[in-house]
């Protein structure tokens, strides 16, 4: 129910084309605001209405042009939602015009719109922003009555000039900072500007006593302020409920939500490359059955299972739902695990009873540990109520606690008491006088506040910033790169100059008292020895098995990867195809498919399959030029084997690995083979003889 | 109430994206973590404490039932055996060894298994125990044997193997010297395997002596500074159930990253979740003939010729201000890019800088990684230090993965802490808090209230004080999810009726009622007008809405189609609420898939523009 319509009313006559050799016409720079200011309007998807009427315009279109009345006056748009084609005809149709138009009657010409084209409509409250340079003489024969009317309609104004309202009388800094990009301040107004500029001190002081003049702009000041998109806002929605302590003690709260981590409201839609049509894109979804034809079966014919460890248990909706854990409802505040929310009290009685709450809490440093239910279908929480007393406010902060299961308790090796790592004295003042120069909040000796120099809760999130800059950008740019990253977000992020300069010399110094040094990685695993670990090389059992989570492990991929392929015809299609590209990476990953072939070959008690298929394999490898991924697979297997004699496998699957060994091309490699035999001999003995 | 709705649903998406975002290839998996309970059965280990308290076999037995529900509910991939040694009986897979009782070898444990342990608790377990196990002879050596012989039986990739022997007996085998020996011989052949073996050593009298024998078959902490072997024995269900529950989850880290301070310095970390929401887990879809488990296969084809679209025929869309504006995949995902991943000290604030309820997000627990930069624990160690004494925290800017827009977080000191047990209760390390930004804080306007008098507060904190209780985390189970899986164990096991589960953070009125007594007449008096209900208005309000909860629904919302399709030519549909945009798409015969309202809007605009 609640939107602020705005008319922009901007000034496209001949004097706003002027300008110093140099610098830029006010005409671009007014330009220039509206543009960011619809931008952000966009990509805010504001639901606020916007006009745009024109001044100075050669012709005339307004509703009020009536003898000759409300002149070179335009409307180009009535109040709609902005969008881009907005941004369009402000880019391509609104041009520097020659006349000159009564700034004054173009107020009234949106006064005029906005009471007629919100008749009926609900707001919060009507806008106009004029930009202007104020070069005409404005007629001030109905100031009152206009002034009278703006009050009555409760329309608010804002100005937007080339040069300030007020001449810097407090000197110094501000004119510093304002600098020289304001031509004409305070010197160089014509006396129609200047005699306009008084007018506009007068309508804003008599709409706002104290603080109309800060409604008052120049072009840059906004264009700067501009540059960010609208931060997202969301109306904090009030949730009526109770704080209850007992069945006896009641006290009526209303709960907000204060701090939730916002996401952008949009998603990426897909579309087809060609046509940017998303209705030529369909997404599929198919079920189907575990076996080797891979069979489909329609998703009626599925139904709801969930795993209860090892066990599957079909479970159907209906079950489910009648026998899910159910609750009476909303009771005392929060939604989601990090988010908290600010209960006020609600209604006057309420309100002295939570206070007596917060401040008891407060003195006695303690918080509500409560359940809280946002409604009969959510799932209740355990948060922790903390009390807040604020100068003004009091209220009470909800955060949510961790659940049992939601823990996971960790030890850590002691670092205070470990000789090895505790730091010296004289590290330790080097860390010490690294915190001082890098103190964000600085004391002034004189002023008991402290200024905090780096606000994270100011920063718009940067994400949002640079998503709105980059569709922006697209939208006005088709067809070109992506920009660069906006400098003002980049230095927002950034460590504050004043402190990167400040901690040069205690960096520096902590450099030297703590050397680092980086640990060398191990290499990426290349031979196969690495692959497959150790024991391919060394018949060490005990080596092999020691450290086995650095170990790059077949079985680990196998279980990862290839239980998706189906087995037998599909595995070697795929092993096939694997081998089609000579390449280590894809040689390992047929070899985990053809392990995986074999452990489902021990599983069916079937080793027909697999041996034939390794025969053939076998026999086509020097035609195909296979012969290093044969050597990976020889040595891989070995280390198979070497770990099948270890484990006591059953005699079938020990049958399996003779097979392999029997694959082996035997002419060059019989050496290999006498190796394999040997390290099976050796590691069976070790552990034959311990068997009591 | 309608946005209200619309709103708690955007919310549960919301979550379900931030899950994403957290499990996402947060570590990768190397195999399945292992976990054998070697358990003395010998007669000590039934022997009942005074006044009742469970013996210490019960006390075990309940253990290791919580940690079988635990393994199913947070992690059923792993692997868990439960071993007893000292019995009169044998059981183990080629019967080689006597006196050890295999009663669960290394598998995924599932509603059987809890059954089973169940029904060795308490009084009947114990007859059951000896009844089927017996208590016997103790050959230790044989009883690591043969859980070696369980860990190589297992064809899995196993990434992490522990072995927890649970026993009250310091001196197993009465000074034989012979199987003492054998018993090393084959920790030490377990240990060089990989095998981590601890010892939960329980409370008899006299005392539990570690030093003649145990020392030397459990392993050696990681490093010489970890506090490896407790020296106190367990006397304490909660006790044992804590020191199990510390050792039984491997810690990953998330995420190992570089804290950068300036140029050059950069401290090794890993991040670990020490709270990560549990939720009930997805569904599996089943083929109803057979109950096998079925699996999807989601394909992207175009509409018109039918054909499978490659990732280069796609590309992303998103409509703002009646624009489409697309860009490619790739760009979608450089766009979120800041820097590379890391944190990086931006400076220093005073602890009471940090505000209560500024952060979004569970906190995360940082730690060095010596192992990756030498020298990190050293400077992590001082700034832990140098924080904690003078009361600061660290700002830093947090890039946690590839293409990951940044956060700012705070880096909280943490001081290590161990109880009287010698058992560490909170680990050195920085908590780290994600702060949030401008867009995720609310603009509130607070109500003016008046304050309360002190006498008011005063009666308030009689009532505070008769209400206090000693908050622990771990007291508080999901009724959500307890209920969820009792149901899947009562469908599991053919039982009638699931198991009845308490509802941990139900408020006990009655007690409170009884320990307040006048107190909340009083204090009602001295806020309250006489007459004045906080209750009747909101009751009678509840009341309607159970009764019209399902069956009563909303007169229909229609919107005259002229006044919709000015509605979608001035892009203001927006301002519909969503009962009436639902309305409008079946008035239309528009098909949604979705029920946000941006997507209702969407699916009209495009049928009616066209």
């Amino acid at each position: 129910c609640c939107w602020d319509p705005l008319v922009l009313c901007m000034d496209v006559g001949f004097s706003m084309s002027n300008s110093a050799p140099g610098e830029e016409p006010p005409f671009e720079l007014a330009k220039k605001v509206i543009q960011k200011f619809v931008q952000r309007q966009v990509f805010a998807e504001n639901k606020d209405e916007l006009a745009l009427v024109l001044f100075g315009t050669d012709s005339t279109k307004n509703p009020l042009d009536r003898d000759g009345q409300y002149q070179n006056i335009t409307v180009h748009r009535h109040l709609m939602i902005p969008d881009f084609e907005l941004l369009e005809e402000i880019e391509n149709q609104v041009h520097p015009e020659s006349q000159q138009a009564d700034w004054m009657d173009a107020l009234v010409v949106c006064m005029d719109l906005l009471q007629t084209e919100t008749k009926g409509k609900k707001f919060d409250r009507l806008n106009v922003a004029l930009l202007t340079d104020l070069s005409t003489q404005a007629n001030q024969d109905h100031l009152d009555v206009i002034i009278e009317n703006l009050k009555q309609a409760g329309i608010t104004l804002q100005f937007f000039l080339p040069f300030p309202a007020e001449d810097d009388e407090e000197g110094g800094g501000d004119s510093d900072r304002r600098g020289p990009g304001h031509p004409g301040t305070g010197k160089g107004l014509s006396r129609e500007q200047k005699e306009s500029l008084d007018l506009v001190k007068h309508v804003m002081l008599s709409l706002d006593e104290e603080d109309g003049l800060d409604q008052v702009y120049t072009f840059r000041d906004a264009i700067e302020q501009l540059c960010m998109f609208k931060r997202i806002e969301r109306r904090p929605m009030a949730w009526p409920c109770q704080l209850t302590i007992g069945s006896c003690l009641s006290i009526r709260i209303v709960g907000y939500k204060a701090v939730t981590e916002e996401r952008l409201k949009k998603m990426w839609v897909t579309v087809d490359a060609q046509s940017n049509q998303k209705e030529d894109v369909k997404r599929e979804t198919v079920y189907c059955l575990d076996d080797d034809n891979e069979t489909e079966v329609k998703k009626d014919d599925t139904i709801q299972g969930f795993r209860y460890g090892s066990d599957i248990v079909p479970f159907s909706k209906v079950d489910q739902d009648q026998m899910k854990y159910k609750h009476d409802g909303k009771c005392f505040a929060v939604l989601g695990f990090t988010k908290q929310n600010l209960v006020f009290s609600w209604g006057q009685h309420a309100g002295v009873a939570l206070s007596a709450l917060i401040r008891a809490l407060d003195e006695l440093q303690m918080v509500a540990i409560v359940r809280y239910a946002y409604d009969r279908r959510s799932n209740p929480q355990v948060g922790a109520a903390f009390p807040c007393v604020k100068q003004d406010y009091e209220c009470l902060m909800y955060v949510q606690l961790p659940f049992m299961e939601d823990l996971r308790q960790f030890t850590f090796p002691s670092l205070e008491n470990n000789k090895k790592l505790s730091p010296s004295d004289t590290q330790l003042s080097a860390v010490d006088s690294l915190i001082d120069s890098m103190m964000l909040v600085q004391k002034d000796d004189d002023d008991a506040d402290q200024k905090d120099i780096f606000k994270v809760h100011h920063i718009p999130n940067p994400a949002f910033q640079r998503h709105f800059q980059c569709l922006h950008h697209r939208a006005v740019n088709p067809g070109t790169p992506l920009p660069p990253m906006e400098p003002w977000l980049k230095a927002a992020l950034e460590r504050p100059d004043v402190i990167s300069e400040r901690c040069q010399a205690p960096l520096e110094e902590i450099k030297r008292k703590f050397p680092l040094i980086e640990v060398e990685k191990k290499k990426k695993l290349k031979t196969s020895a690495q692959i497959f670990g150790k024991d391919a090389e060394e018949p060490d059992a005990k080596k092999a098995k020691g450290d086995e989570e650095e170990d790059y492990n077949l079985a680990d991929i196998a279980e990862g990867s290839v239980t998706s392929v189906r087995i037998r015809g599909q595995l070697t299609h795929r092993i096939e195809q694997l081998l089609s590209n000579k390449n280590t990476h894809y040689y390992m990953k047929s070899i985990t498919c053809i392990q995986a072939f074999r452990e489902q070959s021990v599983k069916l008690g079937n080793a027909d399959l697999y041996n034939s298929y390794l025969q053939s394999l076998k026999r086509s490898i020097p035609n195909r030029r296979l012969e290093v991924f044969w050597d990976l697979l020889v040595q891989g297997m070995l280390s198979r084997i070497t770990a099948g004699f270890l484990s006591n496998r059953p005699f079938l699957e020990r049958r399996l690995h003779f097979h392999i060994i029997a694959a082996v091309p035997s002419a060059e490699d019989t050496g290999d083979v006498d190796d394999l035999v040997c390290v099976c001999d050796f590691l069976a003995f070790k552990y034959l003889t311990d068997v009591p | 109430m309608a946005e209200w709705n619309a709103y708690y649903q955007n919310e549960d998406e919301d979550e379900e994206q931030e899950e994403g975002e957290q499990s996402g290839g947060d570590y990768k998996v190397t195999g399945r973590d292992s976990l054998v309970f070697l358990v003395d059965a010998s007669k000590e280990m039934f022997i009942k404490g005074e006044d009742g308290e469970p013996s210490n076999f019960d006390m075990t037995m309940q253990v290791v039932r919580s940690v079988y529900t635990s393994k199913i509910i947070s992690s059923h991939r792993d692997l868990v055996a439960l071993v007893f040694y000292g019995t009169e009986q044998s059981k183990n897979p080629r019967n080689s060894f006597k006196y050890v009782y295999v009663y669960h070898d290394l598998d995924e444990p599932g509603a059987k298994r809890v059954q089973e342990v169940d029904a060795l608790r308490g009084e009947k377990g114990a007859r059951l125990a000896a009844e089927t196990m017996g208590s016997g002879e103790t050959s230790l050596g044989d009883a690591l044997w043969c859980c070696a012989n369980l860990y190589s039986d297992i064809k899995l990739r196993l990434s992490h193997k522990r072995l927890m022997i649970f026993t009250c007996r310091d001196e197993p085998h009465r000074g034989d010297s012979a199987k003492d020996r054998q018993a090393r011989t084959k920790a030490s052949d377990l240990k060089e395997t990989g095998v981590i073996i601890d010892l939960m050593h329980l409370m008899k009298p006299g005392g539990f002596d570690v030093a003649p024998f145990f020392r030397d078959i459990v392993s050696q902490p990681e490093d010489e500074s970890e506090l490896g072997l407790h020296l106190e024995p367990c006397d304490k269900l909660e006790d044992l159930q804590k020191r199990v529950r510390a050792k039984e989850q491997k810690k990953r880290a998330m995420a190992r990253l570089n804290l950068c301070l300036g140029e050059g310095i950069n401290v090794a970390v890993g991040i670990y979740a020490t709270a990560v929401t549990a939720r009930k887990p997805a569904a599996i879809r089943l083929y109803r003939e057979t109950n096998e488990p079925v699996r999807s296969k989601t394909r992207t084809f175009h509409m018109q010729t039918g054909s499978l679209l490659l990732p280069s025929e796609i590309k992303k869309a998103q409509t703002y201000g009646k624009k489409q504006i697309v860009m490619e995949r790739d760009e979608v995902d450089s766009i979120k890019k800041f820097q590379d991943p890391g944190l990086y000290l931006i400076g220093f604030k005073p602890m009471e800088k940090l505000k209560t309820h500024h952060h979004i997000r569970p906190a995360v627990f940082l730690y060095p990684e010596e192992g990756e930069v030498k020298g990190s624990a050293c400077l992590f160690s001082a700034l832990l230090m140098k924080c904690s004494e003078r009361n600061v925290f660290a700002l830093c800017r947090c890039v946690s993965r590839r293409n990951y827009p940044p956060r700012f977080v705070a880096l909280v000191p943490q001081r290590e802490e161990v109880d009287e047990g010698k058992v560490q209760f909170t680990p050195p390390g920085f908590n780290v808090i994600y702060l949030p930004y401008a867009d995720d804080l609310r603009t509130l306007d607070p109500p003016q209230c008046p304050s309360a008098s002190q006498i008011q507060v005063d009666k308030m904190k009689e009532i505070v004080s008769k209400l206090r209780f000693k908050y622990r985390s771990e007291a508080f189970e999901n009724p959500v999810i307890q209920q969820h899986y009792r149901n899947l164990e009562a469908l599991a096991l053919d039982m009638m009726a699931p198991e009845d589960t308490e509802d941990l953070i139900m408020p006990k009125v009655d007690q409170i009622n009884h320990r307040l007594g006048p107190l909340a007449e009083e204090f009602k008096d001295l806020v309250y007008p006489a007459g004045y209900n906080p209750e009747s208005k909101s009751v009678a309000k509840r009341k309607t809405a159970i009764v019209g909860g399902v069956a009563e629904k909303k007169p229909k919302a229609e919107v005259p189609e002229d006044e919709l399709r000015a509605h979608v030519q001035n892009g203001t549909l927006g301002k519909l609420t969503v009962p009436v945009l639902k309305e409008a798409c079946k008035q239309f015969g528009v098909r949604t898939t979705g029920t946000k309202k941006q997507e209702l809007i969407d699916a009209l605009t495009t049928r009616l523009a066209a």
